[in-house]
């Protein structure tokens, strides 16, 4: 077992959410390091906003240094724990596609602001306009990616990668609002089995606090 | 061609502008790394589309091996030559600070557009609605980490990364908009002086095209 005495202390704030945040919680599972889930409540957040840089969440502190935005946090933890590629090249694409899932999460947003009924909308035309052709552009390459990879399970290389973990996540979120969206996505989809089904993240999942995203 | 060493050919294609490839063609240079800036022209865009792996440039290839996104390519080319902070801390804060940078191209974009000449518009209201506020918030940061970091020449760290090559670059950019658009952040602009006195920098920002 890995010494205690050597390791940093990991704190990660988050809304009461998995968004962004989860695929770094994935990692700390995965690599089994202590970290403290620091969930914090609307009502709470006006008052410690100001505590946070950017005054956004989430945040990583690392023996109290703090680290903000999502995927520089996830990337972090993947470079300390081994899920960043076996090499440089890996890393810069797993990287390349962690943006490109930043550009899809821009474009589908929009949906999901109407269908959570945060804006005014008509749901079912936003799914039509705007989630399903986001869902096609972006996943038809992560498709292509994955095939291209040797369909083994994995985006890039041959072991999983915090990009592996964060489109899992996707996945899974979207799907519960869309049934049924990857479908024509098996390549992808056999990444996140895969993800899944490693018991301490299959544990994770069965356990973690419920929420909508 | 008998290559000298082992180094990797290098070409990295994007359009005849700075854009997001003027980061990655500085990093070449301040490191003395060859390598082939290859510029294509707009109106022939539609040729090269479909071969880069995002169908959107810049594109870096790696002794035939492509990789996209921007980002990425000047993460990847900054690691391995030295311009991506002292250690994993240091290099997620500039990943993090690069990142709240893109958020803050998108938040003034609408300006930007119109600035460009890529959309029609009221130069001034957007610039009003869009630029100034998303300036105000983001070089704020900035200006705090500035003044953290020792007022040293970088804004992470005690050495050139890409973060500072990004920043500086923009700040010219938006310069030549909007004249004095960054008058009110003092640590940033000269924290810019220093970064772009850099020898081999200089150079390159007077004989580029």
């Amino acid at each position: 077992p890995v010494s205690t005495l050597a390791m940093p202390s990991y704190k990660l704030s988050e809304f009461d959410t998995r968004g962004l945040a989860e695929v770094s919680r994935q990692l700390f599972i995965l690599s089994g390091t202590p970290y403290e889930d620091n969930r914090i409540s609307k009502d709470q957040w006006p008052a410690l906003k100001e505590k946070y840089g950017f005054g956004e969440l989430p945040v990583l502190e690392v023996d109290g240094k703090q680290i903000p935005q999502s995927l520089a946090i996830a990337r972090y933890l993947a470079k300390e724990f081994g899920f960043y590629g076996a090499n440089a090249f890996e890393a810069a694409w797993i990287d390349a596609l962690a943006d490109q899932a930043k550009d899809f999460i821009s474009d589908i947003h929009p949906y999901f602001a109407i269908a959570m009924g945060m804006v005014a909308g008509d749901t079912d035309k936003a799914k039509a306009e705007i989630a399903l052709p986001a869902i096609k552009k972006h996943f038809d390459l992560f498709e292509k990616v994955a095939k291209d990879n040797g369909s083994n399970s994995h985006f890039v290389g041959s072991n999983f990668s915090y990009f592996d973990i964060l489109i899992s996540e996707f996945v899974f979120s979207i799907d519960s609002f869309l049934p049924g969206s990857f479908d024509a996505f098996p390549t992808v989809l056999a990444v996140r089995a895969k993800v899944t089904s490693i018991p301490a993240i299959k544990e994770w999942i069965e356990k973690r606090p419920k929420t909508v995203t | 061609y008998l290559s000298l060493s082992n180094m990797p050919n290098y070409k990295l294609t994007y359009f005849e502008a700075r854009g997001f490839a003027e980061v990655s063609r500085q990093l070449f240079h301040l490191s003395g790394t060859p390598y082939v800036d290859n510029r294509i022209q707009r109106e022939r865009w539609g040729e090269f589309k479909s071969m880069t792996p995002f169908e959107k440039v810049p594109v870096l290839e790696i002794d035939g091996k492509v990789l996209p996104q921007s980002f990425a390519i000047a993460r990847y080319i900054a690691r391995e030559f030295g311009f991506a902070g002292r250690s994993n801390l240091e290099a997620a804060w500039i990943d993090a600070y690069a990142d709240q940078f893109k958020d803050y191209l998108e938040y003034i974009r609408p300006f930007f557009k119109v600035a460009i000449g890529a959309s029609q518009g009221d130069f001034e209201q957007l610039k009003k609605e869009f630029a100034e506020p998303n300036r105000d918030k983001f070089f704020g940061f900035l200006e705090k980490l500035a003044k953290d970091n020792g007022l040293n020449g970088h804004f992470v760290g005690d050495s050139l990364t890409w973060f500072d090559l990004l920043i500086a670059d923009h700040i010219l950019t938006m310069e030549n908009f909007v004249p004095g658009f960054l008058d009110a952040f003092p640590a940033v602009l000269e924290t810019r002086e220093k970064i772009v006195n850099t020898p081999k920098l200089k150079e390159w920002i007077e004989k580029r095209p």
